[in-house]
């Protein structure tokens, strides 16, 4: 009997192993999902979307980052900047940070973030702003020499201005030198709002999202776990959910209790978790019978960290898969919503665009349906791209030896 | 007299299933000593496995159910606490390792990771401290370099390495009772020896007991103190280990041991035991063993009160006690039970609990170990 236990051989993985990168599985995933040409470019994308979304105010803006005037230096922009504006700067630093605490696990990156934004947030909300907005003002101060030096945001109109220093009638222009998308039929610079209808477009799919597959995990999981009846019982519940149409939904919502982005993206997740669930519990029920999940319980792991920290890490694949979709038809949805003109009216959004492209009588702006249609395209078509690559790099039969 | 660890005591696991109730456990009594290593020994499907997920209530219910008996560890009997307080005793009273090392950890943390969660779990320390903890149990199973190893990931390791961890993760929480199902079958020989040596090791250090759940005798005559031998849902014979080699009792073990290759035995082929396991739902009436069993075969050649029976599509005579009546697990001689009415013995005994508080003399191979190690660095 070889009885080296005392003095065991050092044990070495194999040689090919060792100088290999050490990846976890979902790691690899990631790899293998954005290695596809499809799905880098679709990130790609997102990427310039997400710039846009967290950046906007700093990218459109009809107030001067510097302005000199009478000989003092004036911050106009840094003054008119909004407390979700902050929010959405301090959200993108601390996903940063997240992103750069690599040895740490996703939990820790997750408690990162969500305290990040626990603590900012109510110092964002401090922040005042001038109550009264004139988007005119430095241009009529420049026209008339009193500016003598400025530097101008990249594209130097807000959203919401409607030119009222330029007389002239209040019509849709088509692009020329000054707007380089054209103008709404507000007299609105398209391509500002544009950029600020990024975070609609980001905000609205990530957290209808986002509260799809919480309730899809939590619902699916225990189904999947526990079978049997619970899990016949939540299937009639995934049943009727899948029953009721989300946009007629919304659009009753919206009738009944007005335009509020938070009760859009609420009842977008709370209709398209059905999809999330029914993948989750099919995991699950592959994953109960699993010697790990048997080796969790005799343990004595509680019920919550069998579930979420053993099972679910396992089993989220194909629901992140269809969340990338899930995000496109939020986006989708939001869009339709403005388009039938049920949608926001205070914010810049791309769908609220293509409604003004069909303006009075037979007219027909084009530029308002060609980019915000293209962008809302490119969108969605960029998340399908990641979806779908995604699908893939999961699949071991298609994945790719390396 | 000692009061035993665990008394498993008549006990009767059924699943529910379309076709009935279906029992792969019936009228079980073990009783495990602090300190000792008791083997189940059976072929697959005899509930074995049932038995030991039995004492951490692992199967689920439905479709199982006790139907009967009691398991008493440490004075509180495991089928009357409820989900909650089972969990105080898994992993911290009770801790068992599986058969498949390869997907028995999750392959989505690191071997750290799923040993501290154990240990903050049952132990009450957090961090740094829990961090040590894991890192010592994997220095007690021998794993080289513990603290590289415990930020490794399960698909690094190779699957020896794996059941050491399964073993490190249960021990770090210093269990009284250690079950391990099969623990040995997934490995090859070597690592199997290395396993078991390692699993005598920690016994001898910690003095826990160990339920050994096996069908390779040769691992039995290894490690066992005492051997309960499992046919078809039943314990059919119980012994201590020398006891049992040297005087199998019941024709199931005595077939069973003819069925092991010899060395240096010239017989052209192994002997094995005729006919199939029977399924658990159809078993057969009286004694269950009485289809295949060569001895009533033998003894019906000369009796007047046999009957003829078919089994696997074959004709032959039985004695009728055995077909008629099913047998108790009598204490046929001193410490020595076996559940056969064909034994002399059999008649004038009484179907008691099987106890036996042994230890068996542990053999110093200090010498062998260092020629071993000698020779090897020769080898080198």
């Amino acid at each position: 009997m070889t009885a080296d236990v005392a003095n065991p051989e050092p044990m070495t993985p194999y040689v090919g192993e060792a100088e290999r990168p050490r990846r976890t599985f979902a790691q690899q995933a990631l790899v293998d999902t954005f290695s596809r040409r499809g799905a880098s470019i679709g990130l790609a994308w997102i990427g310039v979307i997400a710039f846009c979304a967290v950046f906007a105010p700093f990218l459109a803006n009809s107030h001067p980052y510097l302005l000199k005037r009478d000989g003092n230096y004036e911050f106009p922009l840094f003054r008119h900047l909004t407390p979700p504006d902050l929010i959405a700067l301090a959200s993108a630093l601390l996903i940063g940070i997240a992103a750069l605490l690599r040895r740490r696990s996703a939990m820790v990156r997750l408690i990162v973030i969500a305290g990040g934004l626990a603590i900012l947030s109510p110092l964002a909300m401090l922040k005042s702003t001038p109550e009264a907005v004139g988007y005119s003002v430095y241009r009529e101060d420049e026209a008339a020499g009193l500016v003598s030096s400025v530097i101008r945001a990249p594209v130097p109109y807000s959203p919401s201005d409607r030119l009222r220093d330029i007389s002239g009638r209040a019509e849709s222009r088509p692009p020329s030198a000054q707007h380089w998308m054209g103008t709404t039929p507000n007299r609105e610079d398209v391509f500002g709002r544009m950029i600020h209808a990024c975070r609609i477009a980001i905000l609205i799919g990530f957290i209808s999202t986002g509260i799809a597959v919480v309730i899809g995990c939590i619902i699916g999981g225990l189904m999947g776990y526990f079978a049997g009846w619970v899990d016949i019982a939540g299937m009639r519940v995934i049943e009727i959910f899948e029953a009721i149409p989300t946009l007629f939904l919304l659009i009753t919502f919206v009738a009944f209790y007005g335009r509020d982005l938070y009760m859009m993206m609420a009842i977008i997740g709370a209709t398209t978790w059905p999809s999330d669930a029914r993948f989750i519990r099919a995991q699950f029920l592959q994953l109960r019978k699993q010697d790990f999940v048997l080796a969790a319980i005799a343990a004595g792991l509680p019920l919550r960290s069998i579930l979420f920290r053993h099972m679910l890490p396992n089993g989220i694949a194909p629901v992140l898969v269809t969340a990338s979709f899930g995000v496109a038809s939020a986006i989708l949805a939001e869009a339709t919503l403005s388009f039938l003109g049920l949608g926001l009216i205070d914010k810049a959004s791309w769908g609220l665009m293509l409604n003004q492209a069909r303006g009075v009588g037979t007219s027909f702006s084009w530029w308002l349906a060609v980019f915000p249609g293209g962008a809302i395209f490119l969108t969605v078509f960029a998340y399908n791209l990641i979806g779908e690559a995604f699908r893939d790099a999961l699949d071991p039969k298609l994945r790719k030896r390396d | 007299m000692r009061q035993p660890l665990l008394e498993i005591q008549n006990l009767n696991v059924g699943f529910e299933t379309n076709r009935g109730l279906v029992q792969p456990v019936r009228d079980v009594s073990i009783n495990v000593y602090p300190g000792q290593t008791m083997a189940i020994v059976g072929e697959s499907g005899c509930g074995k496995s049932v038995t030991a997920m039995s004492i951490l209530q692992l199967l689920p219910t439905p479709p199982a159910q006790y139907l009967g008996g009691k398991i008493v560890f440490d004075g509180r009997d495991l089928l009357k606490l409820n989900e909650r307080q089972m969990r105080g005793v898994r992993g911290k009273d009770i801790a068992m390792i599986f058969q498949e090392p390869m997907t028995s950890l999750n392959p989505v943390y690191t071997i750290g990771d799923q040993i501290m969660e154990a240990v903050t779990l049952h132990q009450n320390v957090r961090g740094k401290q829990a961090w040590e903890i894991a890192e010592q149990s994997l220095r007690e199973v021998g794993i080289a370099d513990p603290k590289r190893r415990l930020e490794s990931y399960p698909h690094e390791l190779s699957g020896g390495m794996r059941q050491r961890v399964m073993i490190a993760m249960a021990l770090s929480c210093k269990p009284k009772l250690l079950i391990a199902d099969e623990p040995t079958t997934a490995l090859d020989v070597t690592i199997q020896a290395q396993i078991l040596e390692l699993l005598r090791k920690l016994q001898a250090e910690t003095g826990m007991a160990i339920i050994l759940i096996t069908h390779d005798l040769g691992v039995v005559a290894e490690n066992a103190d005492v051997v309960s031998v499992m046919y078809a849902s039943r314990i059919v014979e119980c012994a201590t280990v020398e006891e049992l080699f040297d005087h199998p009792r019941h024709p199931y073990t005595e077939a069973l041991f003819k069925s092991v290759p010899q060395l240096g035995n010239d017989s052209h082929r192994l002997a094995t035991i005729s006919g199939s396991v029977p399924n658990p739902a159809k078993f057969p009436p009286g004694c269950k063993f009485h289809t295949r069993c060569p001895r009533t075969r033998e003894l019906a050649q000369k009796s007047g009160d046999a009957v003829e029976i078919v089994s696997d599509g074959e004709r032959f005579k039985v004695l009728h006690a055995c077909v008629a009546d099913e047998p108790a697990t009598n204490e046929v001689t001193r410490n020595h039970w076996a559940a056969c009415h064909q034994l002399p013995e059999y008649a004038g005994s009484q179907p008691t609990i099987p106890r036996l508080d042994y230890k068996r003399q542990v053999v110093t191979t200090t010498t062998d170990l260092q020629s071993t190690l000698r020779s090897q660095e020769f080898g080198k």
